[in-house]
């Protein structure tokens, strides 16, 4: 009789707790999902020229020029991205190619000119530096929602703050970070990563954002590791949307020959 | 009166005043020394006590060696580092097991936490720098993930569960060059973490918590923790007990040595008290000055005792020889005072000149050693003439009631030191021929010896082989590479002048117009860079080109949509011009690092060496389907490039600047040497000047060393030849100051008879014996010098008045050896076994100052006691001349003094001043004519004619 009762009572708790958990929960996901969109899935597809300055934290500078290519196979899911490197002179026709499947491994692959070479990268790991960045490969293809729980930490002028908790924390190194996303265009404008005892070691912000063919659209952002003292500064320049990229350029036959695109 | 007497007169009729001054000098100098360290910052005008610990402070701050050493440090993000050793030789797997892995996985994490605010400066964080964290959880590994992939992935991500992945981890190491026997030991029994700080004074705090949480642990495995910075504290925390044990120890052992000669507990309390209070004001000063507590410095104490107690010994033996005869306090001091007063006057001014001779050796604790013990040494001697007498009038007459000699001074009493005595005195004038040849057959074989000195030196070996930090040594050198770090900045000093850049470039650009004229507006294109090239001014090729890039990239972004392809290559072919100077990509140039490399481990001195050709060719091997042949460099220098930008795609990009600099002009070279032997290091030099002037490089480069071992090497030759200087021009200052005593050449360089061969002897010994000339034993050739020559100088000074009493040698002699010789013999005996317990320290610097402290008085004393007998008796009729006359009336000693003074001035500025040698022969030699000149006036002078008549 009295487990009865304190059965009763447990789900009665329970479903209490689930049904604040659902008046809650939606707001967080549409937030989320709106942002992982704003970010990584403007128009159907879309090229930048983008200039890369990495900097140490002795002031030494290092650059890189590179174009990206993007399409989307259906937004917020499969998509396709191109790296094709235009300076320095000596990694010139290097090409970084992604192909993204959110809830598991993405398909990566390298094409070295200099020893003709095209390598798959196993994908067990993307927590890596993008090309000796402070940029990591995750955060130029997009970290996928799928991977880890949202709540909604704070609310700032003009921001939802929102915490990122990993759901295999083994798989990387931070405990958790933070997502400052705009309010009115759910763009997300900065990150704060925080290691597992719990220090904030790595911060992405978004400096610059305008508005191109409609689409909001960061143009210039800034990854910082705390702990190297080095930042890296991303700068978008000639950036097109819905130009109409062809599916069969996102494949390893174009690694050797580079389309038209994304060379200039 | 004399001087002398009028001082001892004074000291003995203020009694009392003189104690009271001392007592309160020496409290005030003790209170501002220590007020400011025990309540830090209450006192800000006074210095605190700074223990220093570090080798490169022997160095002085701004020594270039040291200043291009922190340079590298800061271009090449290079820290000190803590070495944790993990040795598992229980499992067979040796500590590729999980339960080991993951005691290292967890000492890994918990080492990343040992971070903390500075709190002079809250925006700064100290302790451990944990990005540049070395260990299993922290390293990438690259390797083939099937056909045509390539993985990146951490070493050891987390702990493994089973053997396989245990051993797995073990075989991925294996592979890497920068890992085996750095990371991991070719044995498996192994693993090294390297917990880079950010100040070597941080070392001891993490060296505890690591101690603490390895406790916790609780694992089969043994840990190690070493490397310099914690070499450096731990040695900092022995010097004070050092210094708190074996000083005080050295002292107890000197005082019932006394207590056994004197047998008078109230007499030898005074020596103490000198003792002492010599050390308290000369420590005190040390500190309040500001100068810091080196392992130098910190032997001060240890040098000053011996010298200090020296004097006090002379009086009380002679006190006690006498006083039974003249049975009256005041009396009996004021005589013994007054044969001893120029004695000691001298012996501690000699002493004081060795000491601070050791100013001139170009090594700072050296030089502040140097002057702070001969500074010790005046103030006892101060001590000794004031507060000695001062203090035998504290002692009632009735307390003194059985003191003293029965003989009276006159006659042995049978007792064993003075039998022997006696028949050593008898002995050396019968078989003074037997003596003189036995000595000669001693330098000779002395020589030998010394040509043999190995000069070598290695702060960790000044830890005694048990010590933990020894040992953690012997054993992490036996499982890996090598724990001592050495590091080669090699620099491209490739500078074209602008004006052959220029013509080269235009070369270039024609050639390169040519190979792209089929694009589209080509010609165009190239016509504008060259018009920008010729309109641009800047000093040097690199700024020209960033300007022209500038210019070039403004105008192609306006350039309509059909000439871009043209102006892509245009400026691809200018960046390719700025990229002509990243020597370091250079297939050429990495090949001929990696030939250095291969020499170098071929002089077996190291057992590893990282570059950023290890890492080229790693990243090569794993993308060419990981095959063994792949291991090279790359033809290309586009594919060296491409190699590092796929090894920094890593979760360490940074690590790849440890090796070169991002401009790829300067890269660096690791060496692990087995050994941080001096010697070794230097041979490690020798061999790549060897190779690099046998195989010049394929394009210019400047080669340098840094990293501590380097340092260590450059230091000690500082010390060999510093300490070289410092040795003859104290023997310079001795020798003129014994002609000056004695008024007379021959009488001085009889008294530095008896140091050479002391001093030839020592050094003679430890070439044979095969013991390092390292940094103690450099210091103790001032030490010698001014221990031997006080027994010359009291035996000689004794002689003479004895000459002079019993009209000759061969009378006097037997009386010299009496109560004169009895004094030198106590003497010898006391401070030689009174530094023994030396050798019980745990810090073989020390130990070596306790052997060698025993053997030099031992050897002095055997020198003053037999040599100068033999000695006087050959030369008798010269020693004891019928006439005597002024210095500067004999041409010939005249002379001599001159010719030593200016060799002494010589000796003192030529490391200062930058003449060559012909220079500085010349203008000594016109010196010489000089005063020869003024030696042969001075002589032929009225007043020395009539003296002599």
């Amino acid at each position: 009789m009295k487990t009865k009762i304190f059965a009763a009572a447990a789900l009665a708790l329970l479903l209490c707790a689930s049904a604040w958990a659902q008046d809650q929960t939606p707001p967080v996901q549409e937030i989320v999902e709106k942002a992982n969109l704003m970010a990584y899935y403007q128009g159907d597809d879309g090229k930048a020229h983008v200039h890369m300055e990495i900097t140490d934290s002795q002031g030494r500078k290092r650059k890189r020029d590179f174009i990206i290519l993007r399409k989307d196979k259906e937004d917020g899911g499969e998509q396709y991205f191109y790296v094709y490197f235009r300076r320095p002179a000596d990694v010139r026709r290097m090409i970084f190619m992604v192909w993204k499947h959110p809830g598991k491994d993405d398909d990566r692959w390298l094409y070295l000119p200099a020893l003709d070479l095209v390598k798959r990268i196993a994908a067990s790991d993307k927590r890596s530096s993008f090309v000796g960045s402070d940029f990591l490969y995750e955060d130029i293809s997009g970290r996928s929602i799928e991977e880890d729980t949202h709540e909604l930490a704070k609310e700032e002028e003009g921001f939802y703050v929102i915490k990122n908790v990993p759901k295999a924390p083994d798989t990387v190194e931070f405990s958790y970070y933070l997502v400052w996303i705009d309010k009115k265009t759910f763009m997300p404008m900065k990150a704060e990563y925080y290691d597992k005892a719990g220090k904030k070691y790595r911060v992405i912000e978004a400096l610059e954002v305008e508005e191109i063919q409609g689409f909001p659209t960061v143009v210039r952002s800034k990854a910082s590791n705390i702990e190297t003292g080095s930042s890296t500064v991303l700068t978008f320049s000639k950036i097109k949307y819905n130009i109409g990229l062809k599916e069969e350029i996102f494949s390893e036959r174009y690694l050797r020959r580079p389309p038209r695109e994304a060379k200039r | 009166m004399t001087f002398g007497e009028r001082i001892t007169r004074f000291a003995v009729d203020h009694y009392r005043s003189i104690t009271a001054a001392m007592v309160a000098v020496t409290v005030t100098i003790a209170l501002f020394a220590a007020l400011p360290s025990i309540w830090p910052g209450k006192f800000p005008f006074l210095n605190p006590l700074k223990v220093d610990t570090d080798p490169e402070n022997m160095l002085p701050k701004d020594e270039p060696v040291r200043v291009f050493h922190n340079n590298m440090k800061k271009v090449f993000n290079l820290h000190e580092i803590v070495v944790v050793g993990v040795v598992n030789e229980k499992n067979p797997d040796g500590v590729f097991n999980p339960e080991t892995l993951s005691h290292i996985y967890q000492l890994t994490q918990y080492a990343k936490t040992l971070q903390w605010k500075d709190p002079n400066a809250p925006s700064k964080t100290r302790g451990v720098i944990s990005v540049d964290l070395i260990a299993p959880s922290t390293v990438d590994n690259i390797e083939q993930a099937g056909p045509g992939t390539v993985r990146f992935e951490w070493l050891m991500p987390k702990p493994p569960k089973t053997r396989e992945e245990a051993l797995a981890i073990r075989a991925k190491a294996e592979r890497l060059p920068f890992l085996k026997d750095t990371l991991i030991s070719g044995d498996g029994k192994a693993i090294c973490l390297y917990l880079p700080i950010t100040s070597k004074k941080d070392s001891y705090r993490i060296y505890k918590s690591l101690r603490e949480k390895i406790a916790q642990i609780k694992g089969e495995e043994e840990y190690h923790i070493t490397g310099l910075p914690v070499a450096n504290d731990t040695f900092g925390v022995e010097m004070f007990i050092q210094m708190a044990i074996s000083a005080p120890m050295a002292m107890i052992i000197i005082f019932l040595l006394m207590l056994f000669f004197f047998r008078k507990l109230v007499l030898i309390i005074s020596p103490m008290i000198v003792a002492l209070v010599s050390v308290i004001f000369t420590m005190g000063l040390l500190v309040i000055s500001g100068n810091t507590v080196h392992i130098m410095s910190s032997m001060i104490p240890i040098f000053i005792m011996p010298i200090a107690v020296l004097d006090s010994i002379h009086i009380l033996s002679e006190f006690f020889d006498r006083y039974p005869a003249i049975r009256d306090r005041k009396r009996t001091i004021v005589e013994v005072m007054n044969h001893l007063f120029m004695p000691m006057l001298y012996t501690s001014l000699t002493s004081a000149a060795g000491f601070a001779s050791l100013a001139l050796a170009p090594i700072p604790p050296v030089q502040v050693f140097g002057l702070f013990v001969a500074l010790g040494v005046m103030y006892a001697w101060l001590l000794t003439v004031t507060f000695i007498p001062a203090y035998v009038m504290f002692i009632p007459e009735a307390s003194l009631e059985n003191f003293g000699h029965k003989g009276g001074g006159k006659e042995g009493d049978g007792g064993m030191l003075s039998r022997f005595l006696s028949w050593v005195g008898s002995a050396t004038y019968r078989q003074y021929k037997a003596i003189l040849g036995a000595t000669v057959l001693i330098i000779v074989v002395a020589a030998y010896g010394i040509t043999r000195i190995q000069i070598n030196d290695n702060p960790v070996k000044w830890f005694t082989k048990s010590h933990p930090i020894r040992v953690a040594d012997t054993v992490l050198n036996r499982h890996f590479g090598g724990t001592y770090m050495a590091y080669l900045s090699l620099a491209s000093t490739t500078h074209e002048d602008l004006e052959s850049f220029k013509k080269g470039f235009l070369a270039r650009l024609k050639k390169q117009a040519e190979q792209d004229a089929e694009l589209q507006g080509a010609q165009e294109v190239y016509g504008e860079v060259e018009k920008i090239f010729s309109s641009v001014s800047a000093p040097t090729p690199a700024e020209y080109l960033r300007e022209v890039a500038e210019k070039a990239q403004s105008l192609a972004d306006e350039a309509p949509e059909e000439m871009l392809d043209a102006w892509d290559e245009a400026l691809n072919f200018l960046d390719k011009e700025r990229q002509r100077s990243e020597v370091f990509k250079d297939p050429k140039v990495l090949r001929y690092v990696e030939k250095i490399q291969e020499h170098l481990l071929s002089t077996g001195i190291l057992g590893k060496s990282n570059s950023i050709a290890d890492l080229v060719k790693t990243v090569h091997r794993e993308l060419l389907m990981g095959r063994d042949e792949e291991f090279r460099i790359p033809d290309t220098p586009e594919a060296v490039a491409q190699c590092l930008i796929t090894y920094q795609n890593s979760h360490r990009p940074q690590d790849l600047w440890h090796f070169v600099t991002p401009d790829y002009q300067r890269a660096s070279l690791w060496l692990q040497l087995k050994s941080g032997d001096n010697k070794d290091m230097v041979k490690v030099e020798e061999a790549l000047a060897r190779f690099i002037e046998e195989n010049p490089p394929p394009v210019p480069l400047k080669t340098q060393w840094f990293g501590l071992t380097y340092i260590n090497v450059v230091w000690q030759a500082k010390m060999v030849t510093g300490m070289l200087n410092a040795f003859l021009g104290s023997f310079l200052v001795v020798f003129l100051m014994m002609t000056l005593l004695f008024r007379s050449p021959l009488w001085g360089i009889l008294c530095m008879i008896p140091l050479t061969v002391t001093i030839a002897f020592i050094y003679g010994a430890v070439g044979i014996v095969g013991k390092d000339y390292d940094m103690p034993i450099a210091v103790l050739s001032s030490l010698t010098l001014g221990l031997a020559v006080d027994f010359a100088i009291h035996f000689l000074s004794r002689s003479r008045s004895m000459v002079r009493e019993y009209g000759s040698w061969s009378e006097a002699a037997g009386v010299m050896f009496e109560e004169p010789a009895r004094a030198i013999s106590r003497n010898i005996i006391v401070i030689a076994v009174g530094f023994l317990p030396l050798l019980f320290a745990p810090l073989v610097p020390y130990k070596t100052v306790g052997t060698f402290l025993a053997t030099i008085l031992s050897v002095a004393g055997i020198a003053t006691l037999f040599l100068l007998p033999a000695m006087i008796r050959v030369f008798e009729n010269r020693l004891f001349p019928k006439v005597q006359q002024g210095l500067t009336c004999k041409c010939m000693t005249c002379l001599i003094v001159a010719a030593s003074t200016i060799a002494l001035v010589v000796v003192n500025v030529y490391q200062y001043i930058n003449w060559g040698v012909n220079r500085l022969a010349m203008a000594s030699g016109a010196a010489l004519a000089a005063s020869f000149v003024a030696c042969f006036i001075a002589s032929r002078r009225k007043s020395c004619q009539r003296r002599s008549q």
